[in-house]
C-alpha cells in the first residue's frame, strides 16, 4: 500500500462527488468491457489492508440529502484521476464450474473482493461521506422483440447505484439487502459451506420480505461480480430429480445409485459429486413434470431406465443445479467418463412447455450471462408435438386431453415466435414450426394426454428410442 | 358411386415449411405458409400453348414471390373471385392487402392499419373477401367479425370496422362471404356458426351448433348452402335462407372398411381443417388433421373419393383450381400442408387404365429389386 492510496482515499471522501462517482465511473468503463468480466465494481481498486470489517448499518453522523447520479456509459466527464488499476483476476463462468481448482482460486478472489467493498463502506463511514454506495450491474430486462442469441451476453448491463440512507425507504432497504447477502456470502466463501438461496432468505426473512428479492439480488451480485452464482458458494435449493442408470461419487467418498428408488433422487449438487458413473447410459430424458416422471418410473419401462437410461426433471421451469446436471451428464469430460449420450425432451404442447425445453436447449434470458455452461444444444425434442394432438384414436378420454388456447397462451406464443423470427438453429425452427401448429390449430395437449393411452408415455420413448438404437447401428 | 382423382403434379418443396393457406384467382394459386413469403403459380396455361414446351414439365409454374410478406409466418389468405385483390393474415397479428395488375403481377396495396395493441381491436386472424374485392371480412381473437373497405389507401390511419359483429366471446376460426357479397359466415371454437346480413348489420341467422371447433366455413357458388366442418369430423350443410341444417357428409363408419380407417379417425383424426365448393357447386373438396382428402357428392351426400395424402401429414388447406369446367385447369383441386402442394384431377377412364398400368409397372420393378 503506498501513500497516494491514503490521499485518494481521503480525498475522495471529502468531496461529495468523491466515492460514489469513482464506483460509477468504473461501472461505465466496465459496462464497456463486459466480455473481460472485469471486475471492479463492487469491489474498488484499493489493495486489502483489513478482512471482516463489522457491517456497521449505523445511519453516518449527517444526513444530507443524497445525490444519486446517472451516467451514462463513458461519460467523459466523470473519468476522473480515481482510477486504479484493479486486482483482475478474471474468470470465465466455464472455468468456475469445471475444476475445483479453480473454484478455491475464485473463491479467495471473491472474499477479497467482498471484504473491499466492505472496507470502502467503512471508509465511507468514517470519513463522513454524504451517502455510501454501492454499484451493481444489473441485467436489464430483455425486450419481447429480443432474440435469445447464442453465445455471450444476450441482454444489456445497465449500473444501478445504491445508496445509504438514500432518497427513500426503498432506497435504504435495498442497501441493506445487498450488504446482508454479501455478508452471508462471505460467510460461506470463508467457511465453505455452500448455501442455498432459500437459505439466505430465512437467514433474514423480514428483512428480504420474499424469496423472489433474494433470488434477485444474489444474481445480480454474481453478475456484478462476473462470476457464476456457484462460484459464491450459493446454490439454489435442488428442485430436480434424478433417476436412472447412474452412480455419483460424491466429495465425502460415498457412493449414490439413482437406480435404486422409483421416487427419484434430488439432483445433487456439482459441487458435492466427484465423478460420475456413466458406462451404462445410452441415453438421457428431460421430462417437464415430476407427474410424469413418476409416471415413467411406475411403468414397464422401468427395466429398461434403470439398466440403460437417466431421467431427470426440473419440475417446470428448471433450476439451476438441474440445468447443470443434465449439462455434465451429457457433456464429454473426465468427471463423467467422456459420456456424449443423447438428450431428449419432453413437455406439454403448450407455449410454456416450449419455452421449458428451450431453456434446457438454449438458456434462460435471465440468465444468459452465465447460460453458456449450462446450455444442452443437442437436445432432441420428442414431444408432445403438433402430430401427437392425434394420438389416442378412438379414445374419447384421449380428445378430453386437448384444451383451447387461452387468450394468454396465444399472446405467448406469439411472443415467443417474434423472438424466433429469424431461427438461426434447426431446434429455433422446430420450436417456430410447432407453435405456428399450435396457433393454426389453437390446442394445447398436457403430457398427461398420453396417460389415455395405455402405457402412451412408454411406448412414445420406447419407438423413439429404437429408433435411435437403429440409426447408431448403422 | 366413386370417383378416381389422380394426382397430376406435386411440389414438396414450395415452401421450407407447413402450408397454412392457400387462395385461387382464375389464373392464380396463392399459397402461404410458416415462412415469411407468400408465392404465386399460375394454373393456367397461357392461349399459346406449345406442347414441346418445358413448361409442360412443370403445368403450375412458380410466377411470382412475395418476399418477406409475414416475417412470423402467414395463417391465412384470401382472395376476391375476380382475382383483383388478395388479402393475407401474419402470425404477428398484422393484415396486408395485395393487388394484382392486368399483367397479372402481384403487388403490395397497404396494409389494415390497426390501432395497434388496442383492446378493443384485438389481433385478426381468418379472411375473407367479397367476391368483388370492396369488403375485407376478419374474425378475431374475441370472437368478433369485422368488414373493412378495402378501397381506403390511407395507410397509416388505424381503421376502424365498418360494420362489427359480436358474437359470444369464442375465437372465430374462419369467415366466408357469400358470393352475392350481402352475408357473412363464421365458425368459432366453440362451435358456433353464424350467418349475418350485411347490409343490415344483423345476425340473419344463428346454425346448430357442431359443439367442436368450426375450422372451415364456406359458401356454395350459388349462394343457397352454407358447408362448416371441424373436430366434429363431418361436413354440416345449412340452408342459407332458413338456417336449417340440411345434410351431413360423415366418413363411413369405422366399422364399414373393417378397421382400416380405424387408425386414424377418432380424436384429431377426423378434424376437418379446410372444405372447398367447386365451381360449379356439385363437388366438395374436404381436407383432414390426418392427411385424407375426399371428395364429396353434394346432391348425393356420398363421399366419392378418398386420397391420403404423404405421410398422413396434416393438410391445412383444400381449394379447387380457378377456370370452368373442361379446360385445362378446371375440375383441379389443390391441397397445401406438410407435404407440399398437391394437384389433383379427375380421371378419365384412359387415365385410369394408364394409371394401373403404372402401378403394375411399378410393382413389377419392386418385384425384381427384391429379385436381386
Amino acid at each position: 500500500m503506498d501513500e497516494g492510496d491514503f490521499d485518494d482515499l481521503f480525498g475522495g471522501g471529502g468531496s461529495s462527488a468523491g466515492s460514489s462517482s469513482e464506483s460509477l465511473t468504473t461501472a461505465a468503463a466496465n459496462s464497456m468491457l463486459r466480455e473481460s468480466h472485469d471486475i471492479s465494481v463492487l469491489a474498488d481498486c484499493r489493495p486489502s489492508l483489513h478482512t471482516g470489517y463489522p457491517i456497521a448499518s449505523k445511519p453516518p453522523t449527517q444526513c444530507s440529502s443524497p445525490t444519486v447520479k446517472t451516467v451514462e456509459a463513458g461519460d467523459a466527464l466523470l473519468q476522473q484521476a480515481h482510477q486504479r488499476p484493479c486486482a483482475k483476476s478474471k474468470a470465465s463462468p466455464s472455468e468456475a464450474l469445471g475444476s475445483n481448482d479453480d473454484n478455491v482460486q475464485q473463491g479467495v478472489s471473491v472474499i477479497q473482493r467482498i471484504e473491499r467493498v466492505f472496507e470502502r463502506i467503512a471508509d465511507d463511514l468514517q470519513s463522513d461521506a454524504k451517502d455510501i454506495g454501492l454499484t451493481l450491474r444489473v441485467r436489464a430486462r430483455p425486450s419481447t422483440s429480443q432474440q435469445l442469441v447464442s453465445g455471450e451476453g444476450a441482454c444489456e448491463v445497465k449500473t444501478k447505484h445504491v445508496c445509504f440512507p438514500g432518497k427513500t425507504a426503498a432506497e435504504a432497504w435495498r442497501f441493506a439487502v445487498v450488504v446482508r447477502i454479501l455478508e452471508l456470502m462471505h460467510t460461506t466463501l470463508r467457511t465453505g459451506v455452500v448455501i442455498s438461496k432459500r437459505d439466505i432468505y430465512y437467514r433474514d426473512p423480514a428483512l428480504f420480505g420474499s424469496q423472489s428479492a433474494v433470488d434477485r439480488y444474489v444474481d445480480d451480485v454474481a453478475f456484478t461480480f462476473g462470476v457464476p452464482r456457484s462460484a459464491l458458494n450459493v446454490a439454489a435449493v435442488a428442485k430436480g430429480l434424478v433417476v436412472g442408470a447412474i452412480n455419483f461419487c460424491r466429495r465425502d467418498g460415498s457412493i449414490v445409485n439413482a437406480a435404486t428408488d422409483k421416487d427419484g433422487l434430488l439432483v445433487p449438487s456439482l459441487k458435492e459429486v466427484l465423478s460420475v458413473n456413466m458406462k451404462a447410459v445410452k441415453w438421457i430424458v428431460v421430462i417437464e413434470k415430476e407427474a410424469s416422471f413418476r409416471a415413467i418410473a411406475g411403468s414397464r419401462f422401468w427395466d429398461r431406465l434403470c439398466t440403460e437410461g437417466v431421467l431427470i426433471t426440473g419440475k417446470g421451469y428448471p433450476d439451476i443445479a438441474t440445468r447443470a446436471m443434465l449439462r455434465f451428464l451429457s457433456t464429454p469430460s473426465p468427471r463423467n467418463s467422456f459420456a456424449a449420450p443423447p438428450v431428449y425432451g419432453l413437455a406439454d404442447f403448450d407455449p410454456d412447455g416450449l419455452a421449458i425445453l428451450s431453456v434446457y436447449a438454449h438458456g434462460s434470458v435471465a440468465l444468459a450471462h452465465e447460460s453458456a455452461e449450462l446450455r444442452v444444444p443437442q437436445l432432441k425434442w420428442l414431444g408432445l408435438k403438433g402430430r401427437h394432438m392425434g394420438l389416442g384414436s378412438d379414445s374419447t378420454h384421449a380428445s378430453q386431453g386437448l384444451l383451447t388456447l387461452t387468450a394468454r397462451d396465444r399472446s405467448k406464443a406469439q411472443k415467443m415466435l417474434a423472438q424466433r423470427e429469424s431461427p438461426a438453429d434447426p431446434g429455433d425452427t422446430e420450436v417456430r414450426r410447432e407453435l405456428q401448429i399450435m396457433l393454426m390449430l389453437n390446442v394445447k395437449a398436457e403430457l398427461q394426454l398420453l396417460d389415455a393411452i395405455p402405457d402412451g408415455l412408454a411406448t412414445l420413448l420406447q419407438g423413439a428410442l429404437s429408433s435411435l438404437g437403429s440409426k447408431q447401428e448403422n | 358411386m366413386s370417383k378416381q382423382y389422380l394426382q397430376t403434379h406435386t411440389n414438396p418443396t414450395a415452401h421450407p415449411t407447413d402450408i397454412f393457406a392457400l387462395a385461387t384467382t382464375p389464373s392464380h394459386l396463392l399459397s402461404a405458409s410458416g415462412s415469411s413469403s407468400i408465392l404465386i403459380h399460375r394454373t393456367t396455361n397461357p392461349p399459346t400453348t406449345d406442347p414441346s414446351d418445358p413448361s409442360e414439365d412443370n403445368p403450375y409454374p412458380l410466377i411470382q414471390t412475395l418476399h418477406n410478406a409475414h416475417p412470423l409466418g402467414c395463417h391465412h389468405l384470401a382472395t376476391s373471385l375476380d382475382g383483383s385483390i388478395a388479402a393475407s393474415a401474419g402470425f404477428g397479428g398484422e393484415v396486408k392487402l395485395w393487388r394484382c395488375d392486368a399483367e397479372g403481377t402481384w403487388s403490395h396495396s397497404h396494409n389494415l392499419a390497426q390501432a395497434a395493441s388496442n383492446k378493443t381491436s384485438p389481433a385478426p386472424w381468418a379472411l375473407a373477401l367479397s367476391p368483388t374485392g370492396d369488403l375485407l371480412a376478419c374474425t378475431t381473437h374475441s370472437g368478433h367479425i369485422n368488414l373493412y373497405p378495402t378501397t381506403t389507401t390511407t395507410a397509416e390511419t388505424p381503421q376502424t370496422p365498418t360494420t362489427s359483429f359480436e358474437t359470444q366471446g369464442s375465437l372465430g376460426l374462419s369467415v366466408d362471404i357469400s358470393p352475392d357479397g350481402a352475408l357473412t359466415a363464421s365458425g368459432h371454437a366453440n362451435g358456433s356458426v353464424y350467418i349475418f346480413n350485411n347490409r343490415t348489420q344483423t345476425l340473419a341467422h344463428s346454425l346448430s351448433s357442431l359443439l367442436k371447433p368450426v375450422r372451415t366455413v364456406r359458401f356454395s357458388p350459388g349462394g343457397t348452402l352454407l358447408a362448416a366442418a371441424g373436430d366434429a369430423g363431418i361436413i354440416a350443410l345449412y340452408s342459407v335462407t332458413s338456417g336449417q341444417q340440411v345434410a351431413s357428409l360423415a366418413p363411413p363408419a369405422a366399422g364399414a372398411i373393417a378397421g382400416r380407417e380405424k387408425k386414424t379417425t377418432g380424436a384429431a383424426g377426423g378434424w376437418v381443417m379446410s372444405v372447398d365448393y367447386s365451381a360449379s357447386g356439385e363437388w366438395l373438396v374436404s381436407g383432414a388433421f390426418d392427411g385424407k382428402v375426399r371428395v364429396w357428392g353434394v346432391g348425393s351426400g356420398q363421399c366419392v373419393a378418398v386420397l391420403a395424402g404423404p405421410e398422413e401429414e396434416c393438410v391445412w388447406g383444400v381449394k379447387w383450381a380457378g377456370g370452368t369446367p373442361g379446360q385445362k385447369g378446371g375440375e383441379v383441386f389443390i391441397t397445401g400442408g406438410r407435404g407440399g402442394l398437391g394437384f389433383y384431377r379427375e380421371a378419365g377412364p384412359l387415365a385410369v387404365i394408364r394409371e394401373r398400368e403404372g402401378e403394375r409397372e411399378r410393382e413389377r420393378e419392386r418385384e425384381r429389386e427384391r429379385g436381386n
